[in-house]
């Protein structure tokens, strides 16, 4: 139990191709059991670990292949990680009947958008990640929706679906630079007046391109183009993960259940 | 009707008690179906749905008292249920459009969902 968290399922899409009717079940109740047993139990070796809760993970893994069962034409992937967390990996063109499907289909009814976040990652060929993530307050349940895109692609705004995408999509534009076709009302939200570029792009400088600063003689506040009185020193700029073995052993895992993944389809 | 409750509230708010969920759900489901007979036979999405919606519908044929539907279909109340109906209405009609039970789009790009890279 202890390297539960660290366990990522994968489940190929081919291999879940199978006839069943189910949706999400009701189990509101049982992570709260399950959390009073795991703080009773003393075998824990690492009791800040969240132990996985068996039920829930095939709950999830069943509503997974349901999904795929039901939209095969979207669907490229689908994966509970950590435990509990169900992420749907779908094709840009998608957004929007995926969306739709797991806001009004009975068996899901994800009514409730959490937040839509995006990941930069420059080295791929798609280096933006576009991540919804919706709630079931129905069925007490948390679903993640990833997509990508690059800088130039844009991608189905899905205002139409949830009213409430509108400034989410807003708040990437602004700060990844994705543009969202038949978005309402596409402008900056979070940065200044006049501001150029998108922060949270790997490639903006940490200290910006310009600074702000009081002119006396002008009586006005002046932007003026960034200028270091001293050179930047050199930082040994390594990710911080890299140095929790726990981090790298995950790494291996994911590694060996994609080997895994064309032996099951050949089977089939 | 004298026997009737009279609910006063759902107790949800925008979401008012209906006069006549029995009437609303039957033509709801009717719709339902009928929208659902536009897409293929073998298409999952309207397997499934088909599954769901016909059990509902046969409950609501079948069991006049309110209270007593609302504990069979378990989903909620009558007029949550109606509002959850109005939705799959909506859904298969653009469900007939979009075709999802066609074969996958496009593959991901390679090593588009591996992380860490």
């Amino acid at each position: 139990m202890a390297s539960c968290w660290r366990r990522i399922t994968s489940l190929p899409v081919a291999s879940l191709l199978r006839s069943s009717s189910i949706g999400l079940t009701r189990a509101a109740a049982v992570p709260h059991l399950y959390r009073c047993q795991s703080n009773t139990a003393t075998t824990e070796t690492k009791p800040t670990v969240r132990p996985v809760n068996a039920v829930c993970q095939s709950q999830l893994q069943e509503f997974g292949a349901y999904i795929v069962e039901n939209l095969p034409k979207y669907v490229q992937r689908v994966e509970v990680s950590h435990g509990d967390e169900l992420e749907i990996m779908i094709c840009p063109d998608g957004i929007v009947p995926v969306l739709s499907f797991l806001k009004d289909h009975h068996s899901a009814q994800f009514t409730n958008i959490v937040d839509i976040c995006g990941v930069d990652i420059p080295t791929r060929e798609n280096r933006f990640e576009i991540v919804y993530h919706l709630r079931s307050l129905r069925y007490s349940s948390v679903v993640r929706v990833k997509t990508y895109t690059d800088e130039l692609t844009p991608i189905d705004s899905c205002c139409s679906v949830f009213a409430g995408a509108n400034w989410y999509e807003r708040e990437i534009f602004d700060m990844f630079g994705v543009f969202f076709s038949n978005h309402p009302d596409l402008r900056r939200i979070l940065t200044d007046y006049g501001f150029e570029g998108h922060p949270f792009r790997k490639d903006f400088p940490v200290s910006g391109y310009v600074e702000v600063r009081y002119d006396d003689e002008a009586k006005r506040v002046v932007i003026e183009p960034l200028e270091l009185a001293q050179e930047f020193r050199k930082f040994d700029l390594h990710s911080p993960w890299e140095m929790f073995p726990a981090f790298a052993e995950r790494n291996q895992n994911v590694a060996a259940v994609d080997q895994q993944e064309p032996k099951a389809d050949e089977k089939k | 009707m004298a026997a009737v409750v009279i609910k006063k509230t759902t107790g949800l708010t925008g979401l008012a008690v209906h006069r006549n969920p029995h009437h609303v759900l039957t033509v709801l489901y009717n719709k339902i179906l009928r929208s659902l007979g536009k897409i293929p036979q073998d298409a999952p999405y309207r397997c499934n749905t088909e599954q769901i919606v016909k059990e509902r519908f046969q409950h609501v044929k079948t069991e006049l008292d309110p209270v007593k539907l609302e504990q069979k279909i378990g989903c909620g109340q009558l007029e949550e249920v109606i509002k959850q109906a109005e939705n799959e209405l909506l859904l298969s009609r653009q469900m007939a459009h979009w075709k999802p039970w066609e074969p996958l789009l496009k593959e991901a790009p390679k090593n588009q969902w591996k992380w860490p890279i």
